[in-house]
């Protein structure tokens, strides 16, 4: 096996052991915080398996600069050493909407502390959960 | 022609709802005049257009940037998406009419709350009009954050935990549907819904499996679908009263969307309608259930909200042209009368803090009107003649007939019993019992009363005279069963 594959393997690896963490932290966290931060993680392991997907061995930023084109002639020929940009667009939005999230978690989670004067998921059961 | 665009459903909200603190620094009136203005527009957009797609044929196709997809991002406006937010314009119309005077004199959260309503609609256009699939996993976003903040728009009641609840558990749909979408995105290289529909068959068997499982969990919790809708009744009883309607007739019709077409155009199992049966089945069940043991009327009214959900779901599941018909119906129906339930319960219920039943009881005399309409809502939804609930029932059995589902039909008909006894329990409790006299009876105000009467008035015109919208469910069925039509008109293939 060469190097580049066991690292993909690593990679994919870890961003799975990243979600189940995640995963972990909101079904049995108690702290809201907590919760949120499980979120967040959840979030960043799934970004980082969508960017390992979009890897390529040896592969280049996806732009055809001349210095590019120069070395490798054709577009096609190009095309095939650069990593996938789609993934790391959908990456991007992905961040920001993790980020508009967390935010908006964090703000409910401090109105809760206002209200309850607690953190604890156990103690502000107003509503049925 | 520059005036309709099904792209202006998407940016003028977003463009509007960030623009309104602006406007409302030049007069406070026009941070309710704005909303109102650009839904009005909306609604007269729809209807050209809609009349434009069926006289033509011809669908609305947007390509965003110039584009061309499946590389860029298409918006579609065909007979069935078209159908779709023409009714949601209508409903966004009249929730903006119903709550133009919404809390009048504290102007932050007004604007709030004019705010999110426009980012809610805009979501949820998205979410039925867009082309690509990460597009509406944006789009779903957008509508998920803009309902936690409107859960949680009360500062006095619990708004902040069912919010939280929401957003846990949209969150966690969201997760689903972005590994549903990386999934098909690794395989097949494309995020394209027409061009996936094209390809599906390229995909490895297992991962087409996960990756639709996941894709129908993620949405169907937007749909409210059975397990995972916990957040639902909790959501729609601490949101402001229009929300509910909202709620009812915008996002969870933009979920329902989604698993639509996941399941009639994008994946090609045959199996698929099973799944949707099955889960239909046991929301329907589920919902109705709990609601008849449901002590306060807006928790009511959401659960019977999820069970029409699993009814619409049934009807889809049938696969045949008259289901189709039927579930579209369904969908109109729902959104139209379970809004107008939500305008007037939260009138009945606008002074009682906890919003129990028994807390408007005798209202019937005090408050005739909005009491008189809450009735006739519930008769429309319980399915009785001449209200538009009755066509909908009708088709539905009717189609169930047609497969020779008689155990469902006799289940469908004991459903409709328990759903006739608890919506005659509050109608008896309205009309015969003895005032509390604990809570003051709150008149509505013109506008708001303006808005339900234009609801009962359609609700009874559909009744009377169902082909107003025959029409175009037929056109819209046809549309949704035609996989086909629909690549092509994306594709241009």
């Amino acid at each position: 096996m060469d190097n580049i594959l066991i690292l993909k393997i690593a990679f994919i690896g870890a961003s799975i052991t990243l979600l189940f963490i995640g995963l972990y932290a909101v079904l049995t966290k108690r702290n809201l915080i907590k919760i949120v931060l499980g979120l967040s993680i959840m979030d960043n392991g799934l970004n980082l398996l969508f960017i390992t997907m979009g890897f390529v061995k040896h592969g280049t930023a996806p732009i055809f600069s001349p210095l590019v084109m120069e070395k490798l002639k054709t577009v096609d020929a190009a095309a095939q050493v650069m990593v996938d940009p789609v993934v790391q667009a959908l990456v991007l939005t992905a961040i920001v909407i993790g980020f508009g999230v967390t935010a908006v978690a964090l703000a409910l989670v401090l109105r809760l502390y206002r209200h309850h004067n607690t953190t604890n998921i156990d103690e502000i059961r107003n509503l049925k959960w | 022609m520059v005036a309709v665009n099904p792209i202006y459903y998407i940016a003028l909200p977003l463009f509007f709802a960030f623009l309104l603190p602006l406007f409302g620094k030049i007069h406070k009136e026009l941070i309710r005049i704005v909303p109102g203005l650009l839904y009005a527009y909306f609604l007269g957009m729809s209807f050209y257009m809609l009349r434009h797609v069926f006289v033509t044929g011809q669908p609305y196709i947007v390509e965003i940037a110039g584009w061309k997809a499946p590389w860029g991002i298409n918006l579609v406006f065909d007979a069935f998406t078209g159908l779709i937010i023409t009714f949601i314009s209508v409903l966004a119309f009249l929730v903006w009419l119903y709550s133009y005077r919404f809390k009048k004199v504290e102007f932050d959260n007004a604007l709030k709350y004019f705010v999110l309503l426009m980012l809610v609609t805009a979501g949820s256009m998205g979410i039925v009009m867009t082309g690509d699939i990460f597009n509406q996993f944006v789009f779903l976003e957008i509508t998920g954050l803009s309902s936690y903040g409107l859960t949680a728009y009360y500062r006095g009641r619990d708004g902040a935990e069912a919010a939280f609840k929401y957003l846990l558990i949209g969150s966690l749909a969201s997760t689903f549907v972005l590994m549903g979408i990386l999934l098909i995105y690794t395989q097949l290289g494309t995020l394209n819904m027409a061009d996936i529909a094209r390809n599906i068959h390229l995909m490895k068997p297992s991962l087409k499996i996960a990756a639709f499982l996941l894709l129908f969990m993620g949405f169907g919790i937007e749909a409210e679908m059975f397990p995972m809708n916990g957040w639902a009744p909790d959501a729609y009883s601490q949101a402001p009263g229009p929300i509910g309607a909202v709620f009812a007739s915008m996002t969870s019709k933009a979920g329902l969307y989604a698993l639509i077409r996941l399941t009639f155009t994008i994946f090609d199992f045959s199996s698929v309608s099973k799944l949707l049966f099955i889960m239909g089945l046991l929301t329907l069940l589920f919902a109705e259930g709990i609601a008849l043991r449901q002590e306060k009327i807006k928790r009511m009214l959401a659960y019977s909200s999820i069970g029409q959900i699993g009814l619409i779901m049934v009807a889809f599941s049938f696969n045949t042209y008259l289901g189709v018909f039927a579930g579209i119906f369904l969908m109109i129906n729902h959104a139209l009368i379970k809004s107008l339930l939500f305008f007037s319960a939260s009138y009945l219920a606008y002074n009682s803090p906890k919003k129990y039943i028994k807390d408007i009881q005798g209202f019937g005399k005090v408050m005739p009107i909005t009491s008189f309409l809450f009735a006739l809502g519930a008769f429309a939804i319980i399915g009785f003649p001449p209200f538009s609930g009755f066509w909908s029932k009708f088709y539905f059995l009717l189609a169930a007939a047609q497969k020779h589902y008689i155990v469902l039909i006799v289940l469908i008909l004991s459903v409709s019993l328990v759903e006739l006894v608890y919506y005659l329990r509050v109608v008896h409790k309205l009309y015969f019992a003895k005032p509390t006299g604990d809570y003051e009876p709150h008149s509505p105000n013109w506008n708001g009363m303006l808005a339900m009467i234009l609801l009962a008035l359609v609700i009874i015109a559909i009744g009377v005279y169902p082909d107003l919208v025959t029409h175009y469910i037929d056109k819209a069925a046809v549309m949704i069963m035609d996989k086909a039509q629909y690549i092509h008109n994306s594709l241009g293939i």
